[in-house]
């Protein structure tokens, strides 16, 4: 750690009782021996990466900065910040790579980044409907109450005079019947 | 975020820090706790009545010091870990220690064993060692918590692993002294067993030891 510039212990102290000014300049004066440290360290991670682990470093110095012995010099201090900061960034990066795709180059003609957010919904939504029209009276109002307006028991057994263990036959027995009419077999069959 | 922004954005308002105190510092005040914490465990306990003569044996003085060491260089390992510019060499010390320890209690498990024809070999269940463990390094244990969770910013599992081993060494320290061991095999087996059993537990849990908002 010879290329410390002997100005960095007299600014963390200065740092350490308060002065903005020194830390700033101590910050500054690290920022690119730190860039420098890490590209060294580990010469196969690309930019963001190498300035992900830099940040990491100085916010784990800004947070640890009452762990500094005034009597040793700061490039250790701040080099083996680095060394353990840097390596949880990289921990962190390789355990979120196998779940990554890198896309270098995408054809103007791929289609898999299409957005489609609504198309298969809204296309499930009519199906629904469709079926539900097919329904009788009764179930059709079992279903607007409990499944479209999500109302509870109580509140369904309240406007619809039912008691709720009737209320919830009657919803198995509608959801049976809706699921064999999206199926395409006629209602009453089961 | 850019870099340059994050360093302007973290000089302000830059409040003053309290230097924290260093590995000897605090290994010193931790020393202040348990040192009267075991006499007190030895007391309460009532020391064996043949403890007078097994003083007297180099071998009993050898695994005891060895213990000692052990929980020293652990405990100061512990307080080293979490402060990002100790050397490597610091960290690892504890185990040549307990290398050291094991190596002396399995030579004399050997020497005894031949001149007792075997007899020294002979293992019975002995559960008291775990809980009288657990007893006599609890305060120690606690302690180490305490002063870690303040001290100790990086490398947590290491410094929880490493003050978790200075614990159970403490408390190994004070067990022969009102704990009789019916052979060395169990000393090696149920007392240095007891000390790895809750060296590694601590070792899986302490990062979530040290993290979690306090409870002590």
């Amino acid at each position: 750690m010879v290329d410390e510039d002997p100005n960095w212990r007299v600014w963390m102290v200065a740092a350490q009782a308060g002065d903005a000014r020194a830390y700033a300049a101590l910050l500054g004066a690290a920022l690119p021996w730190l860039r420098r440290r890490a590209r060294s360290r580990w010469p196969y991670s690309n930019a963001a990466d190498i300035e992900d682990m830099v940040q990491e470093t100085l916010l784990a110095l800004h947070q640890n900065r009452h762990l500094y012995d005034p009597t040793r010099p700061l490039a250790p201090f701040l080099f083996g910040i680095l060394k353990l900061r840097g390596a949880d960034v990289r921990r962190r990066r390789q355990r979120h790579a196998g779940h990554e795709t890198a896309i270098e180059d995408v054809p103007v003609t791929f289609s898999g980044l299409i957005t489609n957010e609504t198309q298969e919904s809204d296309s499930d939504r009519a199906v629904m409907l469709a079926a539900i029209a097919e329904l009788s009276e009764r179930d059709r109002m079992v279903l607007e109450l409990l499944k479209v307006r999500q109302l509870s028991l109580r509140e369904a057994a309240t406007q619809t005079g039912m008691s709720i263990v009737a209320l919830k036959v009657a919803t198995f027995r509608a959801m049976q019947r809706l699921k064999a009419v999206m199926k395409g077999s006629h209602p009453d069959a089961n | 975020m850019q870099t340059e922004d994050l360093i302007t954005s973290l000089t302000q308002n830059l409040p003053p820090v309290r230097r924290a105190s260093s590995p000897s510092a605090l290994l010193l005040r931790w020393l202040l706790i348990t040192a009267p914490v075991l006499v007190l465990v030895v007391w309460i306990m009532g020391p064996l009545p043949s403890l007078t003569t097994q003083i007297t044996q180099p071998r009993f003085i050898r695994a005891e010091l060895l213990a000692g060491v052990t929980c020293l260089v652990s405990a100061y390992a512990a307080f080293s870990a979490g402060r990002p510019d100790e050397p490597a060499w610091k960290l690892w010390l504890p185990f040549i220690a307990f290398g050291l320890w094991l190596a002396e209690l399995g030579r004399q498990c050997f020497v005894l064993s031949v001149q007792t024809k075997g007899a020294a070999l002979v293992l019975h269940t002995d559960f008291m060692c775990i809980p009288a463990i657990a007893l006599a390094g609890l305060i120690p244990a606690l302690a180490m918590v305490w002063f870690l969770r303040r001290r100790a910013a990086f490398r947590l599992t290491h410094a929880s692993l490493c003050g978790a081993m200075a614990a159970a060494a403490a408390a190994e320290v004070a067990l022969p002294l009102f704990h009789a061991a019916e052979t060395m095999m169990m000393v090696l087996v149920w007392q240095m067993g007891s000390v790895v059993l809750f060296t590694m537990f601590a070792a899986a849990c302490g990062r979530f030891i040290l993290t979690k908002p306090a409870i002590i």
